[in-house]
């Protein structure tokens, strides 16, 4: 029983939410927010738990939400098609498009398996561009969702409704994927990220297994791809190509590969992030970038991992002890970051004035890129921040450490 | 003829030859030492019977049926399970769950993914038993790789035996291992052993002549000798091969 409490509660937070976010802006985040959870997990199914990273993984939403998109179409002709079933025809796209390129893919591991994917991925978008009258070429292709037969009188138009419709598959692919983790597939996914030549010697073929296990996570990741036809009502050779790819890399791993949860808390983040940020300025995919590359270099395990590691502190009660050292840490992590926005914002804003744009505002102030001292301010808060980071950090270790033993 | 047998087995890397045409005949339910000089070729035999490696030449049968140049998990499946003389574990899984990857495909738990691995009821009898008879019980939960040395050599012959299989190979078990722990294993692979072939590499003599019934010799790519202990140690080419330098351990 305690195993499900999980679920019944983000259940319940999940049609609580609509409510507290109720603007066409809520929505939307959330909706982008479960389309990002389903994306992550299923990629986490191959990096985190099956070792095995894949630079091409959108290529498998992108081709589930295309057959998707073409479903909803079709509905919109007259057949009948309900829209809340399109993520299964998402799923049948991207197990298609696993089973292609997995067949290759996954006969190879590490490093050799992530160069082919990124091959295949290349190959793949070429391809879309290369049959517009399927894709829709640049422009892609687009639909309506309130075109399908109405159920229980919904026709799924508003963005309400399509909520509904979201949270419902990403709760339930979430609890369908932990459930992988406990099966026997599961279990040798982790067998064989960890050691992948043992694993023959117990009577399993590896390639096999990294295959199961690739396209089981392309149908997850389809099932993502008919969430997002049915949430955008239109989907482009973007939805399927390399940067798409490298967005789910990117908040799975922020989120933490080495649980279970982590890549929903990246998914949350990162849509966060890009829509928070987006409308504030245009660089948010640089911050997104620097958070990314801090987490790779610092806290490997993503921001799951460093919830793991207070775990045993706030079960031994001591989480009050490690505040002062950790509140320590504000100031330069404060000053650093308005630093590199102040950088970032300069650059973007000079770039702007080059381009034949006015002077403007710079973090909202009065601030002209064109001259020295704003960029020598921010350059001293950088390092100022730096400095006192480095300072700080030693004492914030020590005391996570004393504390966790 | 039951058990394993090697005819003729050659394997070459190159223009080096390794495996220079060894023979080796094992009864079923044998315990059998390979013993032999580093870079007899000991391992590399293993390997290939093993299938790690395909053979160049020469034929493995493994209870009459022909198992040369099949694939490690086939080799498995036939009935013959190794270990490493590298430890060759799964570090971030839990002893428990290493344990359990090593039964899990003779109980029948393929790649399901329909059915939970609880569900496996006698798989996880196997995986706690093995646990209780390597003595790590205790470490359960403990994930592999952060064990001691000696829990994981512990570990690494549990992993091997824990599928059931009839045939054994274990690569080097007690190396490195202080003379405790190794009387402790001696007395681990003789108990789990039991009523099964084992073949293993071993340079600990006290071990050799404690556990086999038949031992081989291995020098130079070729079986120079081959019988139950007390012919194997007075053999004359045995002495001046490899047992020069340990005659006085056999006195």
């Amino acid at each position: 029983m305690r195993r499900w409490l999980p679920w019944i509660v983000a259940a319940i937070v999940m049609l609580i939410l609509p409510h507290v976010f109720a603007g066409g802006f809520g929505l939307s985040l959330l909706n982008r927010m479960a389309i990002a959870i389903v994306f992550a997990l299923s990629f986490n199914m191959l990096l985190g738990q099956g070792g095995m990273l894949d630079f091409g993984h959108a290529i498998m939403l992108g081709f589930g939400g295309f057959l998707a998109m073409h479903a909803m179409r079709l509905a919109g002709l007259g057949w009948y098609i309900p829209t809340p079933l399109l993520p299964l025809v998402g799923a049948a796209g991207g197990f298609v498009m696993a089973l292609l390129t997995g067949w290759i893919a996954t006969r190879r591991d590490r490093t050799a398996f992530a160069m082919i994917t990124l091959g295949l991925a290349e190959l793949v978008v070429a391809v879309v561009l290369m049959f517009p009258s399927l894709f829709g070429g640049e422009e892609g292709i687009n639909g309506d969702r309130s075109d399908g037969p109405r159920l229980l009188g919904f026709d799924f138009g508003t963005q309400g409704q399509a909520y509904h419709v979201l949270a419902f598959w990403a709760w339930l692919c979430a609890l369908l994927m932990w459930r992988y983790t406990l099966t026997p597939l599961g279990r040798l996914a982790n067998a064989v990220r960890d050691n992948a030549e043992r694993v023959g010697f117990l009577g399993y073929d590896p390639a096999r297994v990294r295959f199961r296990v690739y396209v089981l996570s392309g149908l997850f990741a389809g099932i993502a791809g008919g969430m997002q036809a049915i949430n955008d009502e239109i989907m482009t050779s973007a939805n399927i190509g390399s940067e798409a790819s490298g967005a789910v890399l990117l908040m799975t791993f922020i989120g933490g590969i080495g649980t279970f949860w982590g890549p929903v808390l990246g998914a949350v983040l990162i849509v966060l992030l890009q829509v928070a940020l987006g409308t504030v300025t245009d660089a948010w995919q640089l911050y997104s970038g620097l958070l990314f590359v801090s987490m790779v270099v610092w806290a490997p395990g993503g921001l799951s991992g460093i919830l793991l590691a207070h775990a045993p502190v706030v079960r031994a009660g001591r989480l009050g002890r490690l505040l002062p050292d950790y509140a320590r840490l504000v100031p330069g992590f404060v000053l650093t970051l308005a630093g590199v926005a102040a950088l970032s914002e300069l650059g973007f804003r000079l770039e702007a004035i080059r381009g034949g744009a006015s002077a403007g505002r710079v973090l909202g102030l009065p601030i002209v890129a064109t001259e020295a001292w704003p960029w020598l301010v921010a350059t001293a808060l950088f390092l100022t921040g730096a400095w006192l980071l480095r300072r700080t950090f030693p004492a914030a270790r020590a005391a996570w450490q004393e504390a966790a033993q | 003829m039951s058990g394993l047998v090697v005819t003729d087995l050659r394997k070459s890397f190159g223009s080096l030859e390794i495996i220079k045409g060894v023979n080796l005949s094992i009864a079923k339910g044998e315990r059998h030492a390979v013993i032999g000089p580093n870079g007899a070729g000991k391992s590399t035999l293993f390997h290939l019977i093993t299938g790690r490696f395909p053979a160049s030449a020469g034929r493995i049968m493994l209870d009459g049926a022909d198992i040369t140049g099949k694939s490690a998990h086939d080799i498995f499946r036939a009935g013959l399970a190794r270990s490493f003389q590298v430890t060759s574990l799964f570090p971030k899984l839990s002893v428990f769950e290493n344990l359990r990857c090593g039964a899990m495909r003779t109980h029948g738990a393929g790649m399901s993914v329909l059915r939970l691995l609880s569900g496996y009821r006698a798989l996880a009898e196997q995986a706690e038993a093995t646990m209780e008879a390597l003595g790590l019980a205790h470490r359960r939960d403990v994930q592999a790789g952060s064990l001691a040395y000696a829990e994981q050599r512990a570990l690494e012959i549990g992993v091997a035996i824990a599928g059931g299989a009839h045939t054994i190979l274990l690569d080097e078990p007690t190396a490195g291992m202080s003379r405790a722990e190794t009387e402790r294993a001696v007395s681990l692979i003789r108990k789990v052993t039991e009523g099964r072939t084992l073949v293993m590499i071993e340079h600990d003599l006290g071990v050799v002549f404690d556990l086999a019934d038949r031992i081989s010799v291995l020098a130079d790519g070729q079986v120079i000798a081959s019988g139950p202990p007390a012919e194997v140690r007075g053999h004359p080419a045995v002495r001046s091969a490899y047992l020069g330098t340990a005659a006085e351990v056999l006195a």
